[in-house]
């Protein structure tokens, strides 16, 4: 729809009245600070001075009844809609790549109830996770959900995008930690999915808007699940020589228990981002697995864990590293320690059965050194399940190689992604495990499904027939 | 002109959401411009001629310069420092908004933001008892003095009831800390810290009333090469002292309590003890969410003038804060942060100052 002066006035005194006027912005400053994420590419742009697509609007609804207003409004001037969280995401799923409105979430940050019978807390979707790990500590639980963004993003953020944390080897992935939701669908409409995530009416509502990407609706309003802080929390790490019994050791291990943590570096990042945060100066591949719960069954986990991987040659290297590691987790994103501009880079983040996940690193890291020999490629894989495991790889382009026409450094940017993913898809790897989609990724969702793309296609069609919702995301 | 300096903190915070969760503003009011992250990006983008100073300055004065971010970054990332020099930029450059503007030129004709020139009778009077010259000045700041003058006569009670001999100024000089918050480190202000400066290097001690202007006393002062050789010391921990040599004398009601560290105290000038030692001989002091250095800001008077309702708010979150460990009084030891949280009607909260505790009131 072309958006003329007189219209965008009309529309801009319609959202206001459905939001209030203090919460609907068409200010520059608004505009500019929802217009880039932490997308390479969006970033990219705006080092080299260049202004992203901005959306017309800015609106902050303080609850389901106020979203529902925005999305009749924008359904029926038929202007896309881009919810936007606190813009922590790295795939470009909350850029208003169409302009129109962002609808930020964040007002809707107040937590209703914490419930320590039932052990979850319902909040707003715009509450910050960190604000939601404060209010379960308060209640002397936990959230377990600890990704390095958990101060940085929302509940809706992680939702939307399937995120996951560093514990989640025990505690499972966002969408396992999740009770019932509220979503605003397209129309206005406000639904509830069941009050339980576990039951045989049909397939599960939660899931279909976890992981949608603001494409299918709004979730508004969320329970959480909470845990008992753990009587104990243990650390060991170890060295591998050899990333094939590292796989080989930790399936094994995932067969007798769940450790929370589990994480192993292949030797460049051993070399690099160990040695820098941990202070490992040793060759080979570092892990460090953590394990808890009640005393009396962390000790037997241990007593599992170094059987299982002196089995396979792992060197123990006590307990030191392992909590280092823990103090410092975040440490690796502030900037001076994550990667960041002046250099090209993309976290590539596969996830494979075993068998073909080792298949997968092998062959990601040959298409991209091979076709791009000015690319690193390292990993480290930090998600394990009883079937396969994540592999968090990143390509990294040194300064000297980055184009400075940005044109061309988003081509390089998407050709050395093009080559990644489809290595992984070629020996069975899925797009991705925990960022999402956006745009980064879309174009590979239909390579990555095929025909079974048309049931996400159909639940689009259905619930947004203008397709107003967060377009070109999702490969929607 | 912004330094490379300060340049090389606006390219790192310009992408980093890292201490999103910890501004005091943002999470009061939910928008996304209110984040380091934001104003650091706004600054890029001025600095590469992208966006002009005047486009993104209003932004700049919605930040509380209360270092959260500053403290809260592994880094050691300082957007504090790139604010306050966004705001000495837009001085020089004339593109100050309308509402900052009227304030700095009430500091330089009165020496507060407020323009305000009479003092309330009852505090007048009190100070008139004080008037002579001794070793000792209690300086009482704007914030007490215009805005809640029975903290003042609060202070001085304390004061009076440790037999302290003291001297209170009829017309304190600005310390230049409103300043400092407005305009940074321009020539005006650096020129009202050396009158004040003059006048303060007359006593031997000057007890600092409120934490804003001890942050600069101590801090600014010296950074800038204002020479203040008084010996400077802080009201928290001026009673401290008095209740450690007997001059004070305390009852402990066992009443619980929770603190609300100023953060111009615990982290500009890593003061954290003082004031939980004079809690703790009065009542018992417990802790609350961020505290100590750690501390979330809950509002305060000046920002007030042109943001009320986002005050309202962010007062009301840290209230919050303390009702989620069951605590049902906060003491506070900034005359700001007393007034902040006193706007916010409670029933169940009570707001007290820490002279209010000490003098059982």
């Amino acid at each position: 729809m072309q958006m003329n002066e007189f219209l965008f006035s009309m529309i801009l005194t319609e959202l206001e009245d459905a939001v209030g006027k203090e919460n609907c912005s068409v200010k520059e400053i608004d505009k500019l600070t929802h217009s880039v994420d932490y997308y390479w590419l969006s970033r990219m742009w705006a080092d080299r001075g260049r202004r992203m697509p901005e959306a017309d609007f800015v609106v902050a609804p303080k609850d389901a009844q106020e979203t529902s207003k925005v999305l009749k409004i924008a359904n029926y001037y038929k202007i896309p809609v881009t919810t936007w969280g606190a813009g922590g995401g790295s795939q470009g799923g909350a850029l208003p790549v169409c302009g129109g409105i962002i609808l930020d979430t964040k007002r809707m940050n107040k937590i209703y109830e914490v419930n320590t019978e039932a052990m979850y807390i319902e909040c707003g979707t715009g509450c910050i996770y960190k604000h939601l790990e404060w209010a379960a500590n308060e209640v002397g639980k936990a959230t377990m959900h600890y990704p390095s963004s958990i101060a940085c993003s929302t509940v809706g953020g992680f939702l939307a995008h399937r995120g996951i944390g560093v514990c989640s080897n025990k505690y499972g992935k966002i969408d396992d930690m999740v009770l019932q939701m509220e979503v605003v669908l397209p129309n206005g409409d406000i639904i509830y999915t069941s009050p339980t995530p576990k039951h045989a009416v049909g397939p599960d509502l939660n899931q279909i808007f976890i992981g949608s990407e603001g494409t299918l609706g709004v979730i508004t309003k969320a329970q959480m699940r909470i845990y008992d802080q753990p009587e104990e929390r243990r650390f060991r790490a170890f060295l591998f020589q050899d990333m094939d019994a590292a796989f080989k050791a930790s399936k094994e291990l995932l067969q007798k228990f769940k450790p929370s943590v589990m994480r192993l570096y292949d030797e460049a990042e051993t070399a690099s981002l160990i040695k820098k945060v941990v202070g490992v100066e040793r060759k080979g591949a570092f892990m460090n697995i953590a394990y808890e719960g009640l005393t009396k069954m962390v000790d037997v986990e241990e007593e599992i864990l170094l059987e299982t991987f002196a089995k396979y040659g792992a060197e123990d290297l006590g307990s030191e590293y392992g909590e280092k590691w823990w103090k410092e987790k975040l440490t690796f994103f502030y900037p001076g320690h994550a990667l960041d501009l002046p250099k090209l880079y993309g976290t590539m983040d596969t996830i494979a059965p075993y068998g073909k996940i080792e298949k997968i690193y092998y062959a990601m890291k040959e298409a991209i050194e091979t076709n791009f020999p000015q690319a690193k490629f390292i990993a480290h894989f930090s998600h394990w399940y009883e079937w396969g495991a994540m592999m968090y790889d990143r390509f990294i382009v040194d300064p000297e190689f980055v184009p400075e026409d940005p044109e061309e450094a988003l081509r390089l940017h998407q050709a050395i992604w093009t080559t990644g993913i489809r290595a992984a898809l070629e020996n069975g790897g899925v797009v991705n495990d925990h960022h999402g989609v956006g745009i980064k990724l879309g174009r590979y969702v239909k390579e990555q499904y095929g025909p079974a793309m048309q049931v996400l296609e159909g639940i689009k069609k259905q619930l947004d027939p203008n397709g107003i919702m967060n377009p070109f995301k999702l490969g929607l | 002109m912004m330094s490379e300096k300060s340049k090389q903190h606006v390219e790192s915070c310009r992408f980093c959401w890292m201490c999103h969760h910890i501004c005091p503003i943002g999470n009061a009011t939910g928008l996304e411009r209110n984040t380091a992250k934001a104003r650091a990006l706004g600054l890029s983008l001025v600095n590469r001629g992208a966006l002009k100073l005047s486009d993104v300055i209003d932004n700049i004065y919605e930040c509380a310069c209360c270092g959260g971010c500053v403290t809260d970054c592994v880094t050691g990332w300082d957007p504090v420092m790139f604010t306050k020099e966004a705001r000495l930029d837009a001085a020089m450059e004339g593109v100050l908004p309308e509402y900052i503007n009227k304030l700095v030129d009430n500091c330089l004709e009165t020496g507060n933001a407020y323009g305000m020139t009479e003092v309330d009778a009852c505090l007048a009077e009190t100070t008139a008892k004080h008037a002579e010259k001794t070793d000792v000045l209690l300086f009482l700041g704007v914030d007490a003095t215009y805005k809640v003058p029975t903290a003042a006569v609060n202070a001085i009670k304390v004061l009076e009831k440790a037999g302290v001999n003291f001297t209170v100024l009829a017309k304190e000089p600005a310390s230049g800390q409103q300043l400092e918050y407005l305009i940074s480190a321009a020539n005006e202000t650096k020129e009202q810290m050396v009158a004040c400066a003059k006048e303060l290097n007359a006593f031997a001690k000057v007890v600092v009333f409120d934490p804003q202007d001890a942050k600069v006393f101590k801090r600014e002062y010296k950074e800038w090469g204002v020479e203040l050789t008084a010996e400077v010391v802080t009201f928290t921990a001026y009673t401290a002292e008095l209740i450690k040599n007997g001059a004070l004398a305390v009852v402990n009601t066992g009443k619980e309590v929770v603190y609300q560290d100023p953060f111009q105290l615990s982290r500009d000038l890593g003061e954290t003890a003082e004031a939980r030692e004079v809690i703790n001989a009065y009542a018992v002091c417990n802790e609350m969410l961020c505290h100590g250095k750690d501390t979330m800001w809950a509002g305060n008077i000046l920002m007030k003038e042109w943001m009320p309702d986002v005050m309202l708010r962010v007062a009301s979150d840290r209230i919050n804060n303390a009702k989620g460990v069951k605590a049902d009084t906060i003491v506070t030891a900034s005359v700001s942060e007393y007034a902040a949280l006193k706007a916010v009607a409670q029933d169940d909260v009570k707001i007290i100052a820490l002279e209010e505790l000490i003098l059982g009131e």
